[in-house]
């Protein structure tokens, strides 16, 4: 068990060097240079252009880059070019807005694929599981965007309240409870956004699931001991389905640092993948790397949490 | 069974927590009339944030815009464009020249002259009556007064770059024996002063003085780096513009403070610290000094004639109190950073800024909004509006819901929906050209396009009104020159290309270009082809780029089109000038320098000038427009230079896009007229489309007044 777990960790540092470099190069032999020596400007001078060059190392070897760029990384000075302030502020505040929206979602996805997939399952070929089928598909199919500003066209107009940004502009000095439920609001149109793909994405999943399982002997044993269908299907056919879904819960994580670009940009929210977009197009590469950096670190976390869950809760693995 | 409880109630417990919310929430109604205050506040809305809100150091739209509001320039530009004081009360421009005396040459039929005799000489000529050419009566008479500086010697130190990287470099001491020096104080900036002194003292003598003679370094260098040090040293003769300003006085920044001379020269100094990385600093390269000479006002030399300088002062003039270097240091030891490293963009002063403009900053929540109160002791009297609010809503449609919801108080609208919200009864619209325009650039440098006839018939085949008609949904105008179509740079008589395809067949024909069997234009049995080029992500230009190759296809031309990823684009193709043809386009700023763009000297990689317009007419008028400080020869020579370019088309030009934006009826301007009654105004745009321009007499009223014409 340590053994494994100290294997796992070194497999991982190893792993997230070769991402530090890889996602170094990408980012720096990609066309385009910071807006900040943008040639198409007339005000621009080559002197001014070197004279940021310089400042921000651009003139010295890619290798030497890599070094200025972790050092000032771990050492918690790297800054934004854009604004000049210090990245890893930046992404905090920035994950701090994004953090609701990604655990609401993350909440409503997994508390309504259950019972809706489950259901599906157990009436399987009904109208239930047609329609629920037909409905999945549907929300997989539209695109996000398009089906943001439908929602958005249809509460403003029919209900008359805002829905855009965090809190209702100029809410000001109103009582806390106002201001508390006026967030949970302007969380509720985004998140369930953000969440729509991943409920019909994910009770489809667990429909396929609970079907292979129905099928299992132990299964019918269980209907054949006598036991009534709640027992059957939520104690016997359920724990044994979840096996699966324990992996994706550790893969969650990642999507914390991820944001959504659309979503945010439409309901300007101002999260994290907002940012990230952003940096992406100025080509502020201290926010751009870091960003890549957290999320590759995330992403490695997760998956070791998964690893550890998968050994807690199916026996088999651990022998 | 409790697990299929959960399952079942978890989720609608859920939903119903975050559905009841909507009872809390107040709607659009009560926002926008239930709360008196909102008449008080101005919401504008933006796509991007701010970056940095320090004027010298920012270079978005955005933070300009929050800058704009927040700082004060010494001028800007009135309604007419016309430069109009500000923080400056007025100012005056003259010109400080000089000439070495030239022993060597000889003055036309007096030989040799000492320095004093030059002087006299000059003196006498002024007080003749009738004098020829008259361009040298007007020259002579421009001159205040004559003065003679003795030689005198001084020795400077120059670093030289030994190794072609620039890494490293060695000392070169340079002791200079200066020969004695006139120096002409004149009334007028004048660009043809020594041309027209040529008449008295001779047409060589100030080509023919050298430097060089009056320089030895330690250690010896060769001829040529010695000629150029002569050439910045000792350079034969220069131009100095002079601008004094007169600044208003008792003007107080946002924390009191008063504003004076020191706060201008401090901006100044700040661009041009290197420390600072101001994107700005070319435009102040030009100048030699900023000097005090009293509270109230400051005086500014420059190295040589560049008109453009002018427009720069409009820049945000910094509290020096705040930001200066000890104000800095205290700061960086504060946050317990070296203070070596800590500069103005460190400061927390880029994200709380303080200025003297109408506007004090409050409130900066990022990617979110941005707040601003009025300023009450501001010079000009306060804004009517109590607050200013910047949101950042980063989708345009968004930005059209919150716009009808009432809670931002301006729109941009997008051309297909001109004309019906021009209609709207509940808003009033403004609209005019852009400052920047689309073209179809031809590489000069590649056969067919060095022939003028060519790139003639390429234009005449294109019909441009169609496409502003059906791409633009008629938002658009047509343009014939590089010049910003509301000024009077831009020449109006010059005719737009007419389409004229059998016109351009003619052309191509005389070029040797005839149409084959199937159709094509051949030349010597080779085809009339090339690639048309741009962008990605810019859905007009791409139509263009149908439109265009439909267009030359249906007289024989043979044309591909190309759309390339935006940095590719530019680096690859633009900028190695690896293209036959591009549709791209250029904003402008109102100043006519075109230096960077169509001047021959900008032709290699890298520079702007990529089509490689070559004109040696338009080059000398280039040069003499940034070198000319009266508005009306300026205009002239613009005129002209207009007429070069259009004739030779090194571009399509197509059009200049118009912008439209609407705003509630109900805001309107407030004055007091001459019998103390308060009335009430229509918003009216400038002659140039500015309708923003009075502002700061706006004011939201609840109900729609009687309007006062």
């Amino acid at each position: 068990m340590l053994s494994f777990i100290g294997r796992s960790i070194v497999h991982k540092i190893i792993t997230l060097f070769f991402v530090s470099i890889v996602s170094f190069l990408i980012i720096h032999l990609a066309p385009g240079e910071p807006s900040q020596v943008d040639p198409l400007n007339p005000k621009f001078t080559p002197e001014m252009v070197e004279r940021f060059r310089e400042a921000f190392h651009l003139d010295e070897p890619l290798h030497v880059q890599y070094l200025y760029f972790y050092r000032d990384l771990f050492t918690g000075k790297t800054i934004s070019w854009k604004d000049n302030l210090p990245v890893l502020k930046k992404i905090w505040e920035r994950f701090l807005n994004s953090l609701p929206l990604f655990i609401v979602g993350t909440i409503l996805t997994w508390t309504i694929s259950f019972p809706v997939g489950i259901r599906s399952a157990l009436f399987r070929g009904g109208f239930y599981d047609r329609s629920s089928t037909f409905f999945a598909y549907l929300l997989i199919s539209i695109p996000g965007f398009f089906f943001a500003y439908i929602l958005i066209i249809f509460v403003v107009n029919q209900f008359q309240v805002p829905v855009i940004g965090m809190e209702t502009f100029g809410i000001g000095d109103t009582a806390w409870s106002i201001r508390v439920m006026d967030r949970i609001w302007h969380l509720l149109l985004p998140s369930f956004l953000g969440a729509t793909g991943g409920i019909a994405v994910l009770s489809r999943y667990v429909r396929s699931q609970m079907l292979e399982v129905e099928g299992q002997d132990y299964v019918r044993t269980a209907k054949a001991k006598g036991l009534s269908p709640d027992q059957v299907h939520y104690k016997h056919a359920l724990r044994n389905a979840l096996l699966p879904f324990v992996t994706m819960f550790g893969l969650i994580l990642p999507g914390l640092i991820g944001g959504s670009v659309i979503i945010e940009s439409i309901f300007a929210w101002p999260g994290m993948g907002r940012m990230a977009y952003e940096a992406i197009l100025a080509r502020d590469y201290p926010v751009i790397l870091t960003l890549n950096f957290v999320s590759a670190v995330l992403v490695l976390i997760g998956t070791f949490i998964s690893d550890l869950l998968y050994l807690v809760v199916d026996p088999r693995i651990r022998l | 069974m409790t697990t299929k409880r959960i399952l079942i109630f978890a989720p609608l417990l859920l939903t119903l927590i975050l559905l009841q919310s909507y009872f809390w929430v107040p709607t659009y109604e009560q926002q926008a009339k239930g709360n008196p205050e909102r008449l008080n506040q101005y919401i504008n809305a933006s796509i991007g944030d701010a970056a940095i809100l320090i004027p010298i150091l920012s270079a978005d739209s955005a933070s300009s815009e929050i800058e704009g509001k927040v700082f004060e320039g010494l001028i800007d530009r009135d309604a007419d464009l016309n430069f109009r004081g500000r923080l400056a009360k007025t100012w005056n421009i003259y010109e400080e020249a000089y000439f070495y005396i030239n022993a060597a040459a000889d003055i036309p039929n007096l030989g040799r002259l000492d320095p004093q005799a030059i002087v006299e000489l000059l003196q006498n000529y002024k007080q003749k009556a009738n004098l020829s050419p008259a361009a040298l009566k007007q020259t002579l008479d421009n001159i205040r007064s004559i003065s003679l500086i003795p030689p005198h010697t001084y020795t400077v130190t120059r670093s030289n770059k030994t190794s072609p990287t620039g890494k490293k470099t060695s000392e070169i001491k340079v002791s200079v024996s200066a020969p004695a020096r006139f120096k002409l104080a004149l009334d007028e900036v004048d660009q043809d002063l020594f041309t027209n002194l040529k008449h008295l003292l001779g047409d060589r003598y100030f080509s023919s003085f050298r430097g060089q003679q009056f320089l030895t370094t330690q250690p010896p260098i060769d001829k040529e780096l010695l000629s150029f040090y002569a050439r910045e040293l000792l350079p034969a003769i220069e131009h100095n513009p002079v601008i004094v300003f007169n600044l208003r006085e008792n003007v107080k920044f946002h924390d009191g403070h008063i504003f004076d001379a020191h706060d201008v020269k401090f901006t100044y100094d700040a661009i041009i610290d290197p420390k600072n990385l101001s994107p700005r600093i070319a435009d102040y390269e030009p100048v030699k000094e900023v000097e005090v000479i009293d509270p109230l006002s400051v005086r500014i030399v420059y190295k040589r004639l560049y008109s453009p300088a002018i427009g720069t002062w409009g820049m945000g003039i910094l509290p020096e109190h705040l930001l200066n270097s000890q104000a800095l240091k205290a700061e960086a030891l504060k946050l317990g950073q070296d203070p070596a490293d800590f500069t103005m963009r460190q400061s927390a002063f880029k994200r709380h800024p303080i200025g003297c403009g109408p506007f004090v900053f409050r409130e900066w929540k990022s990617d979110r909004f941005i707040t601003l109160d009025r300023f009450d002791d501001y010079w000009e009297g306060p804004p009517h509006y109590k607050k200013y609010l910047f949101r950042v809503l980063p989708d345009l449609l968004t930005q059209e819901m919150e716009f009808y919801a009432g809670t931002i108080d301006s729109y941009g609208v997008q051309p297909h929906q001109v004309n019906r919200l021009k209609a709207d009864p509940r808003f009033q619209s403004f609209s005019g050209p852009s400052f920047g325009y689309t073209y179809i650039g031809y590489n000069m440098r590649r056969k067919p396009f060095d022939d003028r006839r060519v790139r003639q018939a390429l234009s005449m085949a294109i019909d441009v009104n169609k496409i502003i008609k059906f791409l633009l949904y008629n938002q658009g105008e047509r343009i014939t020159g590089p010049f910003v179509k509301q000024t009077d740079f831009y020449n109006p008589n010059i005719k737009p290309v007419p389409y004229d395809p059998e016109g351009a067949l003619k052309l191509l024909a005389e070029a040797g270009w005839q149409r084959n069997a199937e159709g094509w234009l051949e030349r010597n049995g080779q085809r009339l082809q090339f690639k048309l080029i741009t962008n990605n992500g810019n859905d007009i230009r791409k139509a263009i780029l149908a439109i265009a190759q439909d267009s030359w296809k249906q007289i024989g031309i043979d044309v591909r089109t190309d759309l390339l990823e935006w940095s590719v684009f530019i680096q690859e193709r633009v900028n190695k000038m690896d293209f036959d043809a591009l549709v791209l386009g250029w904003s402008m700023g109102i100043d006519p320098d075109l230096y960077q763009i169509w001047h021959s000297s900008q032709i290699n990689p890298n520079q702007l000038n990529f089509v490689s317009f070559k004109n040696k007419e338009a080059d000398d008028l280039i040069v003499k427009i940034r070198q000319e400080y009266n508005h009306d020869r300026q205009v002239q020579y613009c005129h002209r230079l207009h007429q070069i370019i259009a004739d030779e088309q090194p571009y399509t030009f197509l059009y200049v896009s118009k912008w439209t934006a609407i705003l509630d009826k109900r805001i309107v301007i407030r004055e007091v007229d001459d019998t103390a009654e308060i009335v009430y105004k229509k918003i009216t745009p400038t002659q140039t489309g500015n309708y923003t321009f009075y502002f700061n007499k706006w004011i939201k009223l609840a109900e729609m007044p009687e309007l006062t014409p």
